[in-house]
């Protein structure tokens, strides 16, 4: 299998104060691979910077073979958490930006997918509830054809019902070619949709296995597994 | 569906569609629904049924024919020899756990006929 996504030596600094230090990482193409790590660790900067949004000035990180950021950025759907958007806007309005700026942004299928997670477009952004919200966003992230898609804390906040439907619009909508990365510090909730798991902890990624091979080699839960790195860690820290 | 989280979920799937042909919710020559929809059933990763059905495939429960996707087979000697395989390891998995609390042979067959008794009345 080719690597849609190839990190070498990645480090990051902002104001002078390291978030990321030597990060390596490689993304075979096809797979849903989570990344896992505590609050702060550095997901949600790993994906900023894997998606051009933030600036990795020393061009390690490759997205099917293009190191410039304004490239990838035509090859990753990074799923904004819709900080900057008018809440008094309507979704459709959102919807409407969101179609000018990517030209990949594939209207049939979003129609499909807000079918499917019950949105109405006629409301404005501001009253959504939570997992609305997150469904919107999920739609919009999705609705993008593109080959790899980076979805940052999908089911964070969301009641039970509200993550089914997401995880199920996931493996309903990503096609064989297509390549997920997802974050999330609560394993449980995305254990069996994973290829693969590569675990960030103190500004690297400490670990990359199978799922499968945790479980059938290791006899582990991707959870403890998880956790064994997290609490290893502080004895020899 | 509920997964061991310990186990490899693409083990858990075969033993799955095995209780479904045995159970015969799934029929002798029936068509499996599409991968994508066994995943989205089963809530796993497309690549996790990929290798699951391979298995089957392979252990020739399932036959693909080209185009049209996975059966299950029509051959019944294989099916009768699952059917023996997954009710050996039920009571294999029965047996380790009655000898480790010293009930003899005799006394396990004996266990089994009051139970299954006891259950034909209740």
């Amino acid at each position: 299998m080719t690597d849609i996504l190839n990190i070498q030596h990645l480090n990051y600094k902002l104001n002078l104060v390291s978030i990321l230090a030597d990060v390596n990482l490689t993304v075979p193409a096809g797979s849903i691979v989570g990344l896992l790590g505590a609050n702060g660790a550095g997901k949600t900067t790993l994906m900023r910077l894997i998606s051009g949004v933030a600036h990795d000035h020393h061009n390690t990180i490759t997205v099917a073979d293009q190191t410039s950021a304004a490239q990838r950025k035509q090859l990753v759907s990074f799923s904004h958490q819709l900080d900057g958007a008018n809440n008094h806007a309507r979704l459709s309005q959102i919807v409407h930006d969101y179609q000018v700026l990517y030209p990949d942004f594939a209207a049939a299928q979003f129609q499909e997918l807000v079918a499917f997670l019950e949105l109405d477009l006629h409301k404005r952004l501001q009253q959504l509830s939570k997992g609305n919200r997150k469904k919107f966003i999920i739609a919009l992230t999705l609705a993008r054809q593109v080959p790899l898609y980076l979805l940052d804390e999908p089911f964070d906040g969301i009641d039970g019902m509200s993550r089914k439907k997401i995880i199920a619009s996931i493996l309903q909508w990503k096609t064989d070619d297509a390549t997920i990365l997802i974050s999330d510090h609560h394993v449980d909730d995305i254990a069996n949709l994973l290829d693969s798991v590569a675990v960030i902890k103190d500004k690297h990624v400490v670990a990359t296995a199978q799922a499968e091979t945790i479980r059938e080699e290791y006899g582990q839960s991707i959870e403890d597994y998880y956790e064994a790195i997290y609490e290893g860690g502080k004895q020899n820290d | 569906m509920n997964f061991n989280d310990k186990v490899p979920i693409y083990y858990q799937i075969k033993q799955y569609i095995y209780g479904e042909i045995i159970g015969e919710n799934l029929k002798a020559g029936q068509k499996l629904p599409a991968i994508r929809q066994l995943a989205v059933t089963l809530t796993v990763n497309v690549n996790t049924i990929q290798r699951a059905l391979s298995e089957l495939i392979s252990e020739g429960v399932l036959v693909t024919q080209r185009g049209k996707g996975n059966f299950v087979t029509t051959d019944v000697q294989l099916l009768v020899a699952l059917k023996k395989r997954v009710v050996t390891a039920q009571f294999s998995e029965l047996y380790d756990k009655l000898i480790t609390l010293k009930i003899s042979p005799p006394e396990m067959v004996q266990y089994l006929q009051d139970y299954i008794d006891q259950r034909k009345e209740a």
